[in-house]
């Protein structure tokens, strides 16, 4: 209950703060009604879209909302199969959440590419999966990164302490030991040991982490894990998934009958060229989430252009990137 | 640009951390003005009172209900609250507004699982207070004095004494049992047994008692339902009825055990007649109640079962049936 009294202390928080910022609009409106929809977008995952990273990032709930609501505008690339790179995800990311950061694309690209390049290209699928990970528990996920960058450097488990992320370089300068040699070369730590020192984490962790027993589930499938290893295997795990809450399995991603109607019927209406369907499905994306859209959302959007969602404008929107 | 900016910068202090946002002057007056303090305060308290699991959520139905109770058109919210609205401005108005505030009472009685005794027992009188017809809550009451039956649908006689209407209770409670996921026909002879007539007016301990046992019936069948998935192996059928009825035998057994505390806290719920050795001597039923349902003991029962008895299949709904019967056996009839 503390948890969530916090939380709703946040969103009335939230609530009356965007109020001050726009005073007629809302007064108009009607304050009661203005609070009536404020919650019930909070509810109903809908709160999040065009707002600023701080906001997305404040709470779990509105994490797991801005992953569905990335979800319900692209999926359609999903089903038209393009590989894209990371600047284009963080374009697109960049539409919902106008100041959102390279870093946190990059974070994910490394879980779904293992490796350091940024320049690969991923599957819409591979990359949300990711994604959620990433943006839902990155907290922890840093606190692992130490825990295991730690291992590797032969540091004794039971000294290990949970720093934060800056100061993972003190750590790694600690000395290293001559055992494990072998283990360092591949990049690679005992599974056992990272399941203990990973569940003596979690005790005393302060933000969200994924179930210990799905955590401890992946850790027991092999003798050795390498970090991106690790991270693969719960992005792509379904209990985790389904915890978060934001994302079907893997098999219904890419399912949307409403909108591939609309998509057929916007086709039959204009003429196509090889060029127009992907920019055609991000905006068709975007149309159907503005259909519902409430007059705090058409505020935000207005500031890009002048007048109430329709097709011209959203056109315009995605020429600007 | 710029505006983003204003925005982004006012909206970062209020994270998690810091709970304040630092205000104008301006600001204030202008939240003075428009009574926002009181509005949340008052919708703080609700939730507190009620308790309820998801705070969210009932902020946003609090803030529903209170917009279609004030606005003359639409609510432009969740989706009850519109059909609310376009129901009661059609011509059968005091109908809707009965069928609004039965689905008010039933929002409450939602709010707060049984188990945590307060906040449920709050929710309870609120819900009867909505649906206690004392003639002054109906926003419709255009002629009280009207002749019988044209709007208010109180009778004469039951007017003074004030009490919820029986054909009302009874809806209530069968909303409770369908919602709770109770098939009809499983909560049929439940009903029976706390049934009011229409005319009739319900007073409160009587609405409390219905409206808990449908709860903790709800509870029931689906434990119930949940307990013969655990004994049926859906590939290979229906499970054996020599399991099920040794698995039914043993909830019985318990259910007798805690079968006299029961009758006692219905009865008693409302007086302040339970002493502490009466308190006592009922904790000391329900732990051997719950004794008699222990895994180890199930798991005997259904062992003794497979080397005898009865041949033959049970499937899901009979065992449902059974189950519900062992509980409703053990309800007091609504006199």
């Amino acid at each position: 209950m503390d948890c969530r009294s916090t939380q709703v202390l946040f969103y009335l928080n939230d609530a009356v703060t965007q109020l001050l910022d726009h005073k007629e609009e809302y007064t108009q409106f009607g304050l009661v009604r203005y609070f009536a929809e404020y919650f019930s977008s909070v509810k109903n995952s809908n709160h999040v879209l065009f707002r600023e990273l701080s906001y997305i990032r404040a709470t779990q709930h509105n994490r797991a909302s801005f992953i569905r609501v990335f979800w319900r505008c692209f999926r359609q690339i999903g089903k038209s199969g393009d590989l894209l790179s990371v600047p284009e995800y963080r374009s697109l990311l960049q539409l919902l959440c106008p100041d959102f950061p390279l870093e946190a694309v990059q974070s994910a690209s490394r879980i779904v590419l293992a490796d350091d390049a940024s320049d690969g290209l991923m599957s819409f699928s591979d990359f949300i999966y990711s994604f959620q990970l990433q943006f839902c528990y990155q907290e922890f996920l840093d606190s692992i990164q130490v825990i295991y960058q730690d291992l590797l450097a032969g540091k004794s488990p039971n000294t290990v302490i949970v720093p934060t992320s800056s100061s993972v370089e003190q750590l790694v300068s600690v000395a290293t030991e001559e055992s494990d040699r072998e283990e360092q070369q591949q990049d690679v730590v005992d599974s056992s040991t990272l399941a203990e020192c990973v569940d003596a984490l979690c005790e005393r962790f302060k933000h969200s982490y994924p179930s210990r027993t799905c955590l401890r589930e992946v850790l027991e499938q092999t003798d050795k894990v390498s970090y991106y290893g690790f991270l693969q295997s719960l992005a792509n795990h379904e209990s985790i998934n389904q915890t978060i809450g934001a994302l079907p399995s893997k098999e219904e991603l890419l399912i949307d009958p409403e909108m591939d109607q609309e998509l057929d019927k916007l086709i039959a209406q204009i003429s196509v060229s090889p060029g127009s369907n992907s920019s055609g499905s991000a905006i068709g994306g975007l149309k159907e989430v503005q259909r519902r859209a409430s007059p705090r959302r058409n505020i935000h959007h207005r500031r890009k252009m002048e007048v109430e969602s329709d097709g011209s404008t959203e056109e315009t929107d995605s020429s600007e990137n | 640009m710029a505006d983003k900016e204003k925005r982004r910068s006012a909206a970062l202090p209020s994270g998690m951390s810091s709970g304040k946002v630092v205000k104008s002057d301006s600001d204030r007056e202008f939240l003075e003005q428009a009574g926002v303090g009181d509005l949340l305060r008052g919708a703080i308290l609700k939730m507190v009172e009620a308790r309820s699991d998801d705070p969210i959520g009932f902020l946003a139905d609090h803030f529903c209900n209170l917009a279609s109770v004030t606005d003359s058109g639409t609510a432009g919210c969740g989706d009850e609250d519109q059909q609310q609205q376009q129901q009661s401005t059609g011509l059968a108005g005091a109908g809707a507004h009965e069928q609004q505030r039965l689905n008010r009472a039933l929002w409450h009685l939602r709010l707060a699982h049984h188990s945590q005794r307060s906040a449920f027992s709050n929710n309870v009188c609120v819900a009867y207070d909505l649906l206690n017809l004392n003639g002054c809550l109906s926003q419709a009451s255009e002629n009280p004095e009207g002749p019988d039956g044209s709007l208010l649908v109180v009778p004469p006689d039951a007017k003074g004494s004030g009490g919820v209407k029986g054909g009302l209770y009874m809806q209530t409670l069968e909303c409770l049992c369908s919602e709770g996921g109770v098939p009809a026909s499983t909560s049929a002879p439940l009903l029976r047994r706390l049934c009011c007539q229409d005319h009739e007016a319900v007073p409160y301990d009587v609405f409390r008692h219905g409206v808990l046992t449908c709860a903790v019936f709800s509870d029931y069948i689906r434990q119930a339902q949940r307990l013969y998935a655990e004994v049926c192996c859906p590939d290979e059928g229906p499970a054996s009825r020599a399991l099920c009825s040794a698995v039914l035998g043993t909830l019985k057994e318990a259910l007798e055990t805690s079968q006299d505390c029961d009758a006692n806290c219905f009865v008693n719920a409302n007086t302040k007649s339970s002493a502490c050795l009466e308190a006592n001597a009922k904790a000391i039923r329900y732990l051997e109640a719950s004794a008699k349902i222990s895994p180890h003991k199930l798991a005997q029962a259904m062992a003794g079962a497979q080397t005898s008895g009865p041949g033959g299949n049970m499937d899901a709904k009979e065992f449902e049936n059974a189950a519900a019967d062992l509980f409703i056996a053990r309800v007091k009839v609504v006199s």
